[in-house]
């Protein structure tokens, strides 16, 4: 089987700076794969590069077996690619139901098959909100919830469309390790109903914990790509984060 | 209510003011003022819809307002078409407009738009300024048909045309704050990048809004010939009805449909009122100090206002 999403060759540079050279990546279906690096190694970019956020400049992202080079973000997201943002990003002016309702009404209603009537959009809604525990929040504005129930919204909203891979940028920096715990259970269980996820992230100890597989991404380069335990004691992911 | 239902409500609304009008309206007068309240809730609703619900500020309304104007100058001198269908016209070429004009800037964002659309006006107006055929600077002269189609004057026949445009417009601004359109608006004023990532098509989103923005604000300005009957770009692109435009909203709220109603009903007669009793030229001036005190005191207009008395009470 191919895999979900394979990208060659990718690079991406601003101006002189090269921050994505030439990067080689699979993602098999149903993974849960890490991807982490120093501060400013590429992974947002290479994130906002496969989103659409942001266009490479050379190589081919293959997602599903089609080219989406060049497709715009929102294309991409109802082929099946979402992600959640580094920092919170809600639509402040809408409850926490619209936010759901909108990739639902865009992203799962415009595909292709049997489109959601308006009242079976607002239960999906709901339950979206109750899979993360914010069922109770649900008329609320975005400005009422906590830092950490905003990246729980974050990772509904990216739910809701209802991807095949999902690419969750930092979803748990800057939480409590109980809040992290809590993220992470949300996380294997979405991998459980069979989304494949990358998880982007600092903090090792979850990082280690979720994924099967890890890819190390240091100064736009892909330096290692395994096993989590091997990958982290591959002498250049040393070199990078402990220094000579 | 739902929305089919508010386009026949509204509608009997729009209908009964007509009468109302009729028979209670002893003076002329009245039906000019009220055009000219009327035409601004056209404007300011549709200004509304790209910068209340899409979040794009356009200061070039007088381009778009002119530009159905002239289009129903040409029209006028080159054939005798009913002034409806010269708004049908107008708004056309206003809807042009704002097409080009979102595909030209709408890689710009915040006060760059604001700056760009700014910019679309000075261009439009310097066209219509080297244009010969519709009088130039020196302006046009638009004589009146002697009848009007219906009884009544002929003001009274813009006034009920303006009456209906307003309905319509009315009309379309609630269909969209409550529809699929509406909440993708919604998406992108409050985060353009979240939206794109949700499946929302942002360029296309944006197009719309800003196509049907023009080409009401044109269907505004079509019967402004026959109105005037002297017509000149230094007051058919005054900046003033791009200060009004923004205003209003402001005022009255921009998040719904009814806040640029307010706003429009509220600043169009006190300016109206102001014109008659004291002097037009202080109209900018109530503007100003309107604007700044609703600033300072509801920063989300009246709308705002009462929305956030219904939650303090609701808790």
């Amino acid at each position: 089987m191919p895999p979900l999403l394979e990208v060659c060759g990718l690079g991406k540079r601003f101006g002189g700076f090269v921050a994505l050279e030439s990067i080689d990546l699979n993602v098999e279906t149903g993974e849960r794969l890490g991807l982490i690096g120093p501060n400013g190694s590429g992974k947002s970019t290479l994130v906002n590069c496969l989103c659409g956020a942001l266009h490479h400049d050379s190589g081919n992202i293959t997602f599903d077996g089609r080219p989406i080079d060049g497709l715009p973000s929102y294309r991409r997201t109802r082929l099946g690619l979402a992600r959640s943002f580094q920092l919170p990003r809600p639509f402040r002016s809408l409850n926490l139901v619209d936010n759901l309702r909108i990739p639902l009404l865009y992203t799962v209603n415009a595909r292709p098959g049997a489109r959601l009537s308006d009242g079976a959009i607002g239960e999906r809604c709901l339950a979206l909100l109750d899979d993360v525990g914010l069922a109770d929040k649900a008329t609320r504005l975005p400005r009422d919830l906590t830092q950490v129930e905003m990246r729980k919204l974050e990772l509904a909203r990216a739910v809701a469309s209802a991807p095949r891979l999902l690419f969750a940028d930092e979803a748990m920096a800057g939480l409590s390790p109980s809040e992290v715990e809590e993220i992470l259970v949300v996380l294997v269980r979405l991998n459980e109903q069979g989304i494949t996820i990358v998880l982007i992230e600092h903090i090792m100890r979850a990082v280690m914990s979720f994924s099967t597989r890890l890819v190390v991404l240091v100064a736009g380069q892909k330096i290692a790509d395994g096993a989590p335990q091997e990958a982290i004691r591959n002498p250049e992911v040393e070199r990078a984060y402990l220094g000579e | 209510m739902g929305t089919a239902k508010f386009w026949g409500v509204s509608f009997l609304v729009a209908a009964a003011l007509l009468v109302l009008t009729r028979a209670f309206f002893a003076n002329e007068y009245f039906f000019f003022a009220g055009y000219v309240v009327l035409q601004y809730i056209v404007l300011s609703t549709a200004w509304n819809i790209l910068g209340g619900y899409t979040g794009y500020t356009n200061f070039g309304v007088g381009a778009f307002f002119a530009v159905g104007a002239y289009s129903s100058v040409v029209l006028h001198k080159l054939t005798s078409l009913p002034v409806p269908v010269m708004i049908v016209v107008g708004g056309l070429m206003s809807g042009i407009l704002g097409f080009g004009m979102g595909y030209l800037t709408l890689r710009l964002k915040g006060v760059f738009f604001a700056i760009a659309t700014l910019a679309l006006a000075i261009v439009a107006q310097t066209f219509i300024v080297n244009w010969d055929y519709v009088g130039g600077s020196r302006g046009v002269y638009v004589i009146r048909p002697q009848q009007a189609p219906l009884y009544g004057s002929y003001i009274q026949y813009l006034f009920s045309l303006m009456l209906m445009l307003g309905w319509v417009s009315v009309a379309i601004a609630r269909t969209i704050e409550r529809s699929r359109l509406g909440l993708g608006f919604n998406a992108i004023r409050d985060d353009e990048l979240a939206a794109e990532a949700g499946g929302v098509p942002t360029l296309r989103l944006k197009l719309i809004s800003t196509t049907l923005s023009g080409a009401l604000m044109g269907m505004a300005g079509a019967p402004l010939p026959y109105y005037v009957t002297y017509l000149d770009p230094a007051s058919s692109f005054n900046l003033s009805y791009a200060v009004n435009s923004v205003a209003m909203p402001l005022i009255g709220g921009m998040t719904s449909w009814i806040g640029p109603v307010i706003g429009a009903v509220l600043l169009g007669t006190i300016q109206q009122l102001a014109t008659v009793t004291i002097s037009s030229a202080l109209n900018l001036l109530i503007v100003g100090v309107l604007l700044i005190a609703f600033v300072i005191i509801a920063p989300n207009g009246i709308v705002g206002l009462v929305q956030a008395r219904r939650r303090a009470r609701l808790r």
